[in-house]
């Protein structure tokens, strides 16, 4: 029965701050509920919720698809939007392309990819100008 | 799983089934069975949010009389700094722990001391802590990180509360004077239901054993009449309690107290739990100290106390004009610092999960997941559950059949 799997998907929607946050408050409860451990969560919490922010910052608005393993979780951000053009440079940490009225709301730091890929195992990033960017990460226990 | 005593308890003749608790509960702790309330001890952290809600006085406190004082040679009692702020403007508070000793008690002991020894630890401890430290003297605070928000533990601050410092301090004094430890019997005061928990709860630490927790509201009348009895005739002594102690009755309080520049000061569970949803995200890594408290408006916002919480705070705020201010606690010695600071105070045994084996927790997510797809998803609660989310969580559990939901598709 290794196999046995969890699948939760979620819509993320553009510019949505005050949900912004629901999705990885839901995957932190699924968490809970099958018996992961405190430390595992943790970083999944902060991957999920940076993920969803920079979807709901950046983008018109995408797809999260968490798979929940006994063994590993495997999250998958697929969004429409801008897409990225020099991905090593939005890793670098500090650097942002958030518009104002992000950070006027205390976002746009510039950590959020390079705190998503602390918080990872493994972690994928593939863009097309002016189509998509997908993210996926694996948090393996 | 050891269980876990409750304070909150439920009148069953009194309750109507208006389901207006179920609700109203943060946890969703409460379901409707029978057309009575059923509080889910595991889920129920004794915020006391339905005591406040409840029209009927369905849910009740499992409280301690006056008259337990009786059965101890010595009678010592702690009462919570709220209780200076409760008689609608200033009033002595010597004058107060006059009218609190009147009740039969040996000694009144003024916690404001124990509240400067605390804030001193913490100050030293939060450097060994996680940012941000989360304050750890709101009892009902306290579980809900133990039920909710395990990943959270290694924030909460390791250091007693004022209330088991002060009954540490005062067995300590009585020890020196030949009492065995039976001999003394210590009282605290309490504003709030989670405080009868928590005491109850840790009634077998000897060290900093309380005996018993009284409500602020049971002895109310007896002290507002000492105090209207006396106040024109009193004359003014100087009251030596420290001020930075007195804030600890009001949200932002401690923080104040110990000269903090970045920190979140949070009240009323639903608050707290945004918070704590933003620190589990790694928000607010650059906030020295968050300050939780399950009542609105902080200690004040108690269930058992009479006054208005914000006119409750203005007289805690405006104390400081008459007090004899005096921080009494100048240098923290290690020693010191090492007994009142405690390894963990974090209870473990809440769980959540599903089932104890992954497969099985998979199995039942799945049901749940069909369950929740099937549900109108309005959360009407005429199942008698609070939200189709937790209905189905009931279901899966055993502790509802879905033939309770009468628009199941």
């Amino acid at each position: 029965m290794r196999d046995e799997f969890i699948k939760l998907n979620y819509e993320i929607k553009s510019r949505d701050f005050i949900n912004g946050g629901e999705a990885s408050s839901c995957v932190k409860k699924a968490l809970m509920q099958l018996g992961i451990k405190s430390a595992i969560i943790k970083r999944v919490c902060v991957a999920c919720y940076e993920a969803e922010m920079n979807v709901v910052i950046h983008t018109l608005g995408g797809n999260m698809e968490v798979i929940i393993y006994n063994n590993k979780v495997e999250i998958t951000m697929k969004d429409q939007g801008p897409g990225i053009g020099d991905i090593d440079l939005a890793m670098t940490e500090g650097y942002s392309t958030a518009p104002d009225e992000a950070r006027e709301m205390g976002f746009g730091g510039g950590m959020g990819l390079p705190n998503i890929r602390k918080s990872s195992d493994e972690f994928y990033i593939n863009s097309v100008l002016g189509e998509y960017t997908l993210v996926k990460i694996i948090i393996n226990y | 799983m050891k269980e876990i005593y409750h304070s909150v308890k439920l009148v069953e003749e009194n309750c109507i089934g208006c389901s207006r608790c179920m609700t109203k509960c943060p946890m969703e702790a409460i379901r409707l069975k029978n057309s009575k309330a059923v509080i889910y001890e595991e889920k129920c952290i004794d915020c006391g949010e339905c005591i406040k809600v409840c029209q009927h006085n369905a849910h009740k406190a499992d409280l301690d009389d006056i008259e337990a004082i009786k059965d101890f040679k010595v009678k010592v009692v702690i009462p919570s700094v709220t209780i200076y702020t409760q008689f609608g403007s200033y009033i002595n508070p010597s004058l107060i722990n006059e009218a609190v000793k009147s009740l039969g008690f040996d000694e009144v002991y003024d916690i404001t001391y124990a509240c400067d020894i605390v804030s001193e630890i913490i100050k030293k401890e939060i450097e060994n802590t996680p940012k941000p430290v989360i304050g750890s003297f709101c009892p009902a605070v306290v579980r809900l990180i133990e039920v909710n928000y395990p990943t959270l533990i290694e924030h909460v601050i390791k250091v007693l509360t004022p209330i088991e410092v002060a009954a540490s301090l005062i067995r300590e004094k009585y020890a020196k004077l030949n009492y065995k430890p039976e001999d003394v019997g210590i009282f605290y005061i309490t504003p709030c239901v989670s405080w009868i928990t928590k005491v109850k709860n840790t009634a077998l630490n000897r060290k900093s054993q309380i005996n018993g927790a009284i409500p602020m509201s049971d002895i109310y009348p007896s002290l507002l009449k000492y105090v209207n009895k006396n106040k024109s005739s009193y004359t003014e002594k100087s009251t030596n309690m420290s001020y930075t102690g007195v804030l600890w009755a009001v949200s932002g309080g401690q923080c104040r107290s110990m000269e903090m520049d970045e920190f979140i000061s949070v009240d009323g569970t639903k608050n707290v739990i945004k918070v704590l949803n933003d620190i589990e995200n790694g928000k607010f890594s650059d906030v020295k100290y968050v300050e939780p408290y399950a009542c609105d408006g902080g200690c004040v916002g108690g269930v058992l106390l009479v006054e208005n919480p914000y006119n409750a705070k203005r007289i805690a705020l405006n104390l400081n004009e008459h007090i004899n201010f005096e921080y009494r606690f100048g240098g923290l010695s290690d020693g010191l610092k090492n007994k009142f600071t405690v390894e963990n105070n974090i209870n473990k045994n809440y769980d959540i999960k599903l089932a104890d084996d992954f497969e099985s927790a998979v199995k039942k997510m799945k049901y749940m997941n069909n369950i929740i797809n099937s549900l109108p998803g309005n959360d009407c609660g005429q199942c008698g559950s609070p939200s189709c989310r937790a209905f189905a969580e009931d279901v899966v559990k055993g502790l509802s059949s879905l033939n309770e939901c009468k628009f199941i598709r």
